[in-house]
């Protein structure tokens, strides 16, 4: 009935965003090999990153040519998304510390912007708002930060100024440290900083995908980029370990009890970034690095499959028996001790042991489970192969970031860590085994988590 | 005085029954709604159909904080498309103005009062002002939030505390523990959560007789139903239509929310109700537009001018209603009545089809009708079986059939055929249970607080490649799950024979003839068949699509119609059944094979079951059947691809891209709803905007197969044309808004944003085209029989709910007289006598 016009044409100017990222992303690797050996060598980490932004962004502007395709402002989503992601290129890219900065600042305001796209809905104006109040929080902790490093080491190249922060004063390093803390904190969503992204839901779905990809991810970005920044300070790697960990747990409850499957996800993003900051802060660099990238392009395709979670039915209670998961913990905490005894016991001790024990789980449940045998061939081919990628994507990781700094807790302390986690996951599984629920007073909390205050009667056009 | 002291006492306490009668009929002001796993159409102004029309759109815009029609702007669009003439834009106008007379009467010399108003109608820039509550209100988020923790039914992997004390009672021990709660109700709502009775009914008589008056106690309670019509629909499917297993374990009734509510409003908590205020323009300004000077006109001229001006947007879009009614009708009608007297061929055609009444059919009947020697029918797309089907390897039942009826026959799935099937279906049992496996076991692990983390990094590289192949290769990607379901189909099929010990299961012999003669009897089919009749039920294709279900069978409770169409087709085949046909005076030829069809209206592909049961000598036939429907599928999907503003391939891809938010247009555009022979109807274009249902009069001669018509089918096309036109009317309250920000919540429905209501109607992209323009034009359905008017009329007489919808206005209904060719319409406003007035006579 009605025609074709020229916003959705095929010359429609924002049909041009899904093909310039998909061609950075092509270029990204030829650029990296052509600076290899050269002055200009682009560092290993900055390409992994760029590359996952570019390759999330790309996907997601292809997926939005269908899925925005009838939104009014369509020309102006997709050139906001363009900019956020070379805004990310920029900062993760940049060598200087004053283009770091305006593009560290320009990505926040993009990605505000990009939540509170559904402007008719005065819950998307709030969410908005609320996201980018966080962020001038955050940044304005990172420019502080970037600033003290600068003016210590007298140099506007952020190389100069990472490297002179071990001849920093202790006080001055600490600030440093913990401003950039603060700072990552802010964009990973960690408590206290949680509710702009618990909130974020009133971005298109594709947006979601995006930020919990590409976007949180740049508050770990920040830690691994100034990691000699946290190593001149140990007390506040003390403190990542522990805002991480809480983060971890707290993320994983709010998952567990939201309702809706966004949030849900939310609630999930929190919990990994919790867990990647505690593993900058153990120092374990290329775990953290892993984690950033998989876990990007894991919660990217969970965004994007939002839509699938109708009528799906809910996984039977029993998939993991908990003794089983009992049983692993012990094992998994026997090999630990173990290894601390051998003294070898790294940074990457957690990371690894907590890959090792879900593996071994898993692998039991898929041998013991009632299910023909062909399928348990086939399931414990899968779970190989996931092993395999696993251990490969780490151990390029490994290759391509600083080794991991030296163990920052006691051997005893590492064992603990590794014990408070693995108690966690029995406990949970019990629970879970049992359908019992969570005692009232933490339901009601973990439900009510990042809610927006209610807003009523906003006037409308 | 202690004010929380119960109030049995009071002499003003309702008893329990009668509180349970109120919130029996105040639980009407919303419609059940479905969750998107089977999504049915329903007419969001269900409980105000004992109205008119119109008086039932303001008082339910009121209830709801709707609007009452498309803002002017949107109608202006419409008008300027064409989609609506100026001469019906003209004759609306006048009716409203009260006639000829009347619009004729001169404000000053040389303007009219018509002149007026259709300058407010197209061309006054639109003054009106429109405020109202954007965003859910404290007391209604705090609700619609425990709802959704309580409702759920498939994502929190932790339930909620007390689920089985049911809602009411559940909330009363949480909202203790909420921080929420006390600063929505205070330190008395603090109290009152231990003072209020534990039962919601006592709870319910308690508040009300706290409130006082008790006459208006019914509409009192019927808003605040209202206030949250996504959950308070919700909690109606659950006990008016959910299978026992879909609800176990989380009781919840309408009398739990009423005193949830009640709870907040005796704590003073309640927000103001959601009202929206619109203006007119001031009198001066519609004078001015036409160099008037307001002050010097007459007393008379300055009250007609002070009326037109007092027409707010709503008024103005119902003459725009009236209009697309109007250019609809004269477009349609002189066609049908021109073809009124056309006679039925005696020829017995190279194959006939039998498919959906759905208006999605038409185009490709039409189609296919035009690639050889086809007859086609409309059914209803259940084909008449009231059946429930357990797909293999799973628990729950599926309910195929109108949500009008409840399931006479439960069927289940089982493997077809030889020991070679069974093989077969014990492999995909197999990989049921595999995937099953899988799926429950990356649930449990990236839930667990060990085991998230290493999840994660293990299957993130996975999820790239699968992303990278859905997004850009999605054909491909897709192929193996179209693989996986036909093979699901040419192993498994539904069970028609009863087991021994089941009374529900299965068909016995009588039913089988039953519903194999209704096939003849409601469509007025000959009994004398082509060698080939192929029964297609339908169902759409759409990926990572909430509303996929919106696209099946309406008939098929919002499944694909395939089985249904697969069973009355083995019956069909059933030499038995023949005979007990025959003995009924239908004597079926034997060379005529039934063969069951499931066309694809994404795609518009036809997919043949059972094809190894066809006789070898009906294969070729049946060859040459299937390059004529894959030709009319070509063209009708480059018509449609059309419709889409897009290419034809991109239709294909788009039914299996994760990405497609609008995979067709469903049935956006339904407008009317034909009851008559195809021959009536073959020669017109109906641009798939009309439901047909086959029907020939001569063969009906005591109404009953018109009955049947037109109090289910018809009623279903009813719904399904209010939920398109309010949806349409108003996309956040009527329908489900803006696809892009929906999140599934408890894997029954969709909320906006952050939370919120459970989503009702349709989303915007089902309605609206790429540039905001409506697709759909809101107009009330136009049913048009062609059958003798005493007929019609004794049907609509005796049958209250036919009285009722066309009474007031909800169907237009014309009958056109098979012997004179003349249409006639039925009056509206109640009038029990239906004089035909003749439709083209409208002009003055």
């Amino acid at each position: 009935m009605t025609a074709a016009r020229s916003e959705n044409s095929i010359f429609a100017s924002w049909r041009v965003v899904p093909a310039l990222l998909w061609a950075l992303l092509v270029m990204l690797p030829i650029a990296a090999l052509a600076l290899a050996g050269t002055a200009q060598a682009l560092p290993g980490m900055a390409v992994a990153i760029a590359a996952l932004t570019l390759f999330v962004g790309a996907l997601v502007a292809s997926f939005s040519a269908r899925y925005m395709r009838s939104d009014s402002a369509r020309t102006s989503y997709f050139l906001t998304l363009a900019a956020l992601v070379l805004a990310v290129l920029v900062f993760v890219m940049s060598a200087n510390a004053i283009l770091f900065a305006i593009a560290w600042v320009a990505s926040g305001l993009l990605l505000s912007r990009l939540i509170g796209h559904a402007d008719g809905l005065a819950e998307a104006r709030a969410a908005s708002r609320r996201s980018r109040a966080t962020f001038l929080i955050g940044d304005a902790a990172v420019l502080l930060a970037v600033g003290i490093l600068c003016w210590a080491a007298g140099s506007l190249s952020l190389a100069k100024a990472i490297a002179a922060s071990g001849g920093l004063s202790m006080p001055l390093a600490a600030l440093a440290a913990l401003l950039l803390l603060a700072g990552a904190a802010a964009r990973c969503a960690l408590p206290p900083f949680s509710g702009w992204l618990l909130s974020s839901m009133t971005a298109p779905t594709p947006v979601s995908a995006l930020m919990h990809a590409g976007l949180v991810n740049a508050g770990g970005f920040l830690l691994l980029r100034f990691a000699p920044v946290l190593e001149a300070a140990p007390g506040v790697r003390y403190a990542a370990i522990a805002l991480g960990l809480g983060a971890a747990v707290w993320g994983i409850g709010i998952m567990a009890v939201r309702p809706d499957i966004k949030r849900s996800l939310a609630g999930s993003t929190i919990s990994q970034m919790g867990f990647m900051i505690m593993t900058c802060g153990l120092g374990a660099y290329a775990a953290a690095l892993w984690h950033l990238i998989a876990h990007g392009l894991f919660k990217a395709w969970l965004f994007l499959n939002a839509g699938s979670a109708i009528g799906m039915r809910r996984a039977g209670p029993a998939a993991l028996d908990p003794r089983m998961v009992a049983m692993v913990s012990v094992v998994a905490l026997g090999g630990g001790t173990l290894l601390v005894l051998a003294g070898s016991a790294t940074a990457e001790l957690v990371p690894l042991l907590l890959a090792s024990a879900t593996a071994a789980a898993t692998f039991g449940a898929i041998v013991l489970g009632k299910t023909h045998w062909r399928s348990r061939v086939m399931l414990g081919a899968a779970l190989a192969v996931l092993v395999g990628v696993h251990v490969a994507g780490f151990a390029l990781a490994r290759a391509i970031v600083e080794p991991p700094a030296t163990p920052l807790l006691s051997p005893l302390a590492t064992l603990a860590l590794l014990a408070l986690f693995l108690a966690c996951w029995v406990a949970q599984t019990v629970r879970l085994a049992q359908r019992r629920p969570i005692p009232p007073a933490l339901y009601v909390r973990l439900l009510n988590a990042g809610q927006l205050p209610s807003i009523q009667a906003g006037e409308r056009p | 005085m202690n004010m929380y002291s119960p109030l049995a006492t009071s002499q003003t306490m309702l008893t329990r029954a009668e509180v349970a009668g109120l919130v029996a009929l105040a639980a009407r002001t919303v419609p059940p709604l479905w969750p998107l796993e089977s999504a049915i159409a329903v007419n969001p102004l269900a409980g105000f159909e004992d109205r008119p029309f119109a008086e039932a759109v303001t008082q339910a815009a009121r209830t709801f904080g709707a609007r009452e029609s498309l803002p002017l702007a949107a109608w202006r669009q419409v008008y300027e498309q064409g989609r609506i003439g100026e001469r019906e834009l003209r004759d609306a106008a006048m009716r409203q103005l009260g006639g000829c007379y009347e619009a004729m009467a001169n404000i000053a010399p040389g303007v009219m009062a018509i002149d007026l108003l259709m300058a407010r109608l197209v061309q006054i820039e639109p003054a009106c002002t429109e405020t109202r509550a954007s965003g859910l209100a404290p007391d209604a988020a705090f609700i619609a939030k425990w709802c959704a923790a309580y409702f759920d039914s498939n994502i929190a992997a932790t339930p909620i505390p007390h689920r089985e004390l049911g809602l009411y009672r559940c909330v009363l021990a949480l909202a203790a523990h909420d921080p929420q709660f006390r600063d929505l109700a205070g330190e008395r709502g603090t109290q009152l959560l231990l003072a209020v009775p534990r039962d919601p009914f006592e709870a319910i008589a308690e508040g009300l007789a706290e409130r006082g008056s008790d006459e208006d106690a019914l509409d009192h309670l019927g808003a605040l139903v209202a206030r949250l019509p996504g959950w308070a629909g919700h909690i109606r499917w659950r006990c008016e239509h959910a299978d026992g297993d879909r609800v176990a374990g989380a009781p919840a009734a309408m009398a739990d929310l009423l005193a949830l509510w009640v709870l907040l409003e005796r704590a003073d908590a309640l927000s103001s109700p959601p009202g929206r205020v619109t203006q007119g323009p001031a009198p001066e300004a519609l004078a001015r537009h036409f160099g008037l000077d307001a002050a010097a006109l007459d007393a008379a001229r300055t009250e007609r001018l002070a009326a037109i001006a007092a027409l707010d947007d709503d008024a103005l879009g119902a003459i725009f209603m009236a209009a697309a009614e109007l250019t609809y009708a004269n477009t349609l009608l002189p066609r049908l009545e021109a073809s009124a007297r056309t006679t039925m061929s005696d020829t017995r055609p190279a194959a006939q089809l039998v498919m959906c009444i759905d208006v999605r059919s038409e185009p490709f009947r039409r189609r296919l009708e035009r690639t050889g020697d086809y007859e086609t029918f409309g059914y209803a797309g259940f084909f008449g079986l009231p059946m429930a089907l357990q797909p293999f390897g799973e628990q729950g039942r599926k309910r195929l059939l109108p949500v009008l009826l409840s399931p006479q026959h439960d069927l289940v799935e089982a493997p077809a055929g030889g020991d070679e099937a069974a093989a077969d279906a014990r492999r995909i049992a197999a990989d049921g249970e595999r995937d099953e496996r899988a799926t429950g076991l990356f649930a449990t692990a990236k839930l667990g607080a060990a085991s998230a983390f290493a999840t994660a990094e293990a299957t993130g590289p996975v999820a790239a490649l699968s992303m990278l192949a859905r997004t850009l290769a999605p054909t491909v990607s897709a192929r193996a799950a179209a693989r996986r379901a036909r093979r699901r189909a040419e192993t498994l099929a539904p069970v028609l024979d009863p087991c021994a010990h089941e009374t529900t299961g299965g068909f016995r012999l009588a039913d089988k003839i039953g519903y194999a003669a209704a096939l003849f009897q409601l469509t007025g089919m000959k009994a004398r068949t082509a060698r080939l009749v192929v029964l297609a039920g339908h169902g759409g294709s759409a990926v990572n699509n909430p509303y996929a279900s919106a696209l099946d069978c309406g008939a098929c409770g919002g499944h694909a119609g395939g089985s249904n169409a697969r069973v009355l087709a083995a019956m069909l085949n059933d030499p038995a059944v023949r005979e007990g046909l025959a003995a009924r005076g239908l004597e079926v030829p034997a060379d005529s094979h039934f063969i069951a069809a499931q066309h694809d209206t994404t795609t518009d592909r036809v997919e043949i079951f059972d094809r190894c049961r066809v006789p070898d000598t009906h294969r070729e036939e049946l060859a040459a059947l299937e390059r004529d429907m894959a030709a009319a599928a070509a063209t009708n999907r480059a018509w449609r691809a059309q419709l889409l503003s897009r290419a034809p391939d991109d239709l294909l891809a788009g039914s299996v891209h994760w990405g497609e938010v609008r995979p067709e247009w469903g049935l956006a555009g339904n407008a009317a709803f034909l009851v008559g022979p195809r021959q009536w109807s073959a020669d017109i274009d109906l641009e798939g905007r009309a439901f047909l249902h086959s029907y020939d009069w001569t063969a009906d001669p005591s109404g009953e197969a018109l009955t049947t018509i037109l109090t289910a089918p018809m009623v279903v096309a009813q719904w399904i044309n209010c939920q398109y036109l309010f949806s349409t009317v108003d996309n956040e309250r009527y329908g489900s808004g803006d696809k892009v920000t929906h999140n599934v919540i408890g894997g029954i429905g969709v909320v906006q944003g952050n939370g919120g209501d459970l989503k009702v109607g349709l989303p915007r992209q089902s309605l609206f085209d790429d540039e905001g323009a409506p697709f759909h034009v809101p107009q009330r359905l136009l049913t048009v029989v062609l059958a003798p008017l005493d007929r019609v009329k004794t049907v609509v007489e005796q049958n209250d709910i036919l009285a009722r919808l066309f009474g007031n206005g909800w169907v237009q209904l014309v009958v056109v007289d098979p012997e004179t060719g003349k249409a006639l319409r039925w009056r509206e406003n109640g009038a029990a006598s239906p004089e035909g007035t003749s439709i083209t006579s409208l002009t003055c």
